[in-house]
């Protein structure tokens, strides 16, 4: 078994870390070996994200205060951080910004990349790592043959490891940008949307697609998760039309779900829709055409008039939960 | 203002491309080639900035076969004026890398040969193939450019651009330089469709071959000897296990059944 010093860069918001930095550290671990596992984070207030990496299996946690870090800078400082350290594997989130940040630092650092790793395979010859093609219809094993391997992991494809104790040292960092590192400038920052949708921790997603119909009738889809304590998912037509928030976006270009009960009324299951939630336990989906790709992934399929379907649901929802 | 699209011939986007067991490749067979939609995207929106009253043009490329020629034409019958095709037996089996530097080579030499840096390098933020997401920010490397990635929309103030940049949240105004390389993401509009006139015009327009010599690409930098990230296998996803569907003439009947079946399965 080789062992591999393995760098994890846990991106932060507003001091906490993203849901997949501390995922990270379960995959980090297995291809550490007898190696460390260091997480690194980059903010001015990292205290609660530096506890949760210890926590959740870092030995040790690299913090270089720097406000607000946009990916420009953070290139700049893992950069120097990776040629300062020497890691093996350097491990990114696959969030917005982390799909920045990734090839950029591999093409600075002359190491391969990997991106959207949804699982790992420790070999003889190397670790194989599986990532998703067209959207997710095929998945592809790759090698990275660099000495050092940068990868950014899928939100949800790793569960957290068993919480321990915060043990390990934080080791603070200077932070040293290279003249020309930063040459964008965010001049103007706008909130449009200010719900808080939590898809990625939810247990049960109601989804509306295009097939609700309109507006109306997609807004009973929040009685139904009203009822269930559920959080309401939205395929991208949905959106486009404006009968709910780009937030609720499940798919390619939105959220990749994991919950343990996910229902589809009038979705018809394009990839780009199926790639977001196919990790879900249970699927139920309603679909008045029997031919819709949807039903291929579904534990129960109902053919059916969506709209008929629903409010039934959600009396029977009612019954149960006594409400 | 110049303005090169990268863009990428993928299989149909709207057709489920599933592993192949026989060839252990893709299904992509008789699946219609188009233009990846969010190169479709930056082409539109590299349109529309002009459209504003901006003196320019737009030139797109592609690396790919021959038959990628095909959604060159397609670009050129929608905003784009000049289009280039690169393609060499070198680049077979290139990584991200290796497509990033032989377009950042290409996109040098066509500067060269059209009198004049490129001031935007647009591309799409990811192809609905490879789904990787990677040429654009390392195309921003290989150029030494800046980068504004998730762009839904550009403006010019005081001969300053001005991209806006799609957030979890909203959005930001996010000032850059020239030149620069942007990705982009889905604006609230779908693309032009092209004309007959268009089409017709497009027909006739030449498009540029280029090779790996043309454009003075090393072949210690791109194509299968130089990737740093190797194909070991495809592998289909795990199966599901086949659900019931339950396809009944009485609505009520086939719900409430299908509910019974989820309080037994305590999913509830
Ligand atoms: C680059 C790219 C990225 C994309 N990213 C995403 C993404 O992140 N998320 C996403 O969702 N999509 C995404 N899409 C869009 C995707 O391809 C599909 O167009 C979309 O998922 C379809 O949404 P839908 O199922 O709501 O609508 P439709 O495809 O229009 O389907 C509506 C369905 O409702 C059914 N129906 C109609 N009436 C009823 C009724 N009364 N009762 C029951 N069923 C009914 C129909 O049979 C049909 O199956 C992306 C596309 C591209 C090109």
């Amino acid at each position: 078994m080789t062992d591999r010093n393995v760098f994890v860069y846990i991106e932060t918001a507003d001091g906490e870390s993203v849901k997949v930095g501390p995922e990270m550290l379960a995959p980090a671990r297995e291809a550490a070996g007898g190696g460390k596992v260091t997480a690194v984070i980059i903010d001015a207030q990292s205290d609660q994200a530096a506890e949760k990496a210890l926590i959740y299996g870092a030995d040790a946690v690299i913090t270089a205060a720097c406000e607000a870090a946009p990916p420009e800078n953070t290139v700049g400082i893992l950069t120097a951080m990776a040629e300062k350290y020497g890691p093996d594997i350097i491990m990114i989130g696959s969030t917005p910004a982390g799909r920045e940040t990734a090839p950029r630092l591999a093409a600075r650092i002359g190491a391969g990349c990997v991106t959207d790793v949804n699982a790992l395979d420790i070999t003889d010859e190397g670790i194989v790592w599986t990532t998703p093609l067209f959207g997710g219809t095929i998945l592809e094993n790759v090698g990275i043959s660099t000495d050092v391997q940068v990868v950014t992991i899928r939100s949800g494809a790793f569960k957290c490891g068993e919480a321990g104790d915060p043990s390990g040292e934080i080791i603070p960092e200077e932070i040293i940008m290279q003249d020309g590192d930063v040459k964008t400038k965010i001049i103007d920052s706008v909130v449009e949307i200010s719900e808080q949708v939590n898809l990625e921790d939810a247990e049960i997603i109601v989804t509306g697609g295009k097939g609700m119909g309109t507006e109306e009738d997609f807004q009973k889809i929040q009685e139904l998760a009203d009822v269930l304590g559920a959080t309401v998912g939205a395929t991208r037509p949905v959106i486009e039309a404006g009968w709910t928030s780009r937030a609720h976006q499940v798919g390619q270009s939105g959220k990749i779900v994991s919950p343990k009960l996910y229902i589809a009324f009038g979705v018809s299951g394009a990839t780009q829709h199926i790639t977001g939630m196919i990790g879900s336990d249970y699927i139920v989906a309603v679909n008045k055409d029997e031919d819709a790709p949807i039903f291929d992934v579904a534990d129960i399929g109902i053919v059916g008039d969506a709209k008929k379907v629903l409010p039934i649901f959600i009396e029977e929802c009612r019954k149960l939960k006594g409400i | 203002m110049k303005i090169m699209v990268c863009i990428k011939q993928v299989p149909d986007d709207s057709v489920k491309i599933e592993l192949d067991e026989s060839t252990g490749k893709p299904s992509v067979e008789g699946v219609e080639p188009i233009v990846n939609a969010f190169d479709t995207y930056a082409l539109e929106m590299a349109a529309r900035f002009l459209e504003t009253g901006i003196e320019g043009e737009i030139t797109t490329i592609t690396m790919g076969d021959e038959n990628s020629k095909s959604s060159i034409k397609n670009c050129l019958a929608v905003g784009a004026s000049h289009g280039y095709v690169l393609h060499d037996d070198l680049f077979e089996g290139s990584d991200a890398q290796g497509t990033a530097y032989a377009l950042g080579c290409a996109v040098r030499k066509i500067a060269r040969d059209e009198g004049g840096d490129f001031d935007i390098v647009f591309c799409g933020i990811e192809t609905s193939d490879e789904t990787s997401g990677q040429t654009g920010p390392m195309l921003a490397e290989s150029l030494g450019y800046s980068l504004v990635t998730n762009v839904i929309a550009l403006e010019k103030k005081d001969g300053v651009l001005h991209v806006k940049q799609e957030t979890e949240d909203g959005y930001n105004i996010v000032e850059t330089p020239m030149p620069c390389v942007l990705t982009a993401a889905r604006p609230n509009y779908d693309p032009r469709y092209p004309t007959i006139k268009s089409k017709m015009a497009a027909r006739k327009m030449p498009i540029g071959e280029l090779s790996a010599a043309d454009i003075g690409a090393r072949s210690d930098k791109t194509g299968e000897s130089a990737s740093l990230v190797k194909t070991i296998e495809l592998a289909a996803p795990p199966k599901r296990k086949a659900g019931i569907k339950i396809n009944e003439e009485d609505i009520e009947e086939a719900s409430l059944k299908a509910f019974s079946i989820m309080t037994d399965a305590n999913v509830l």
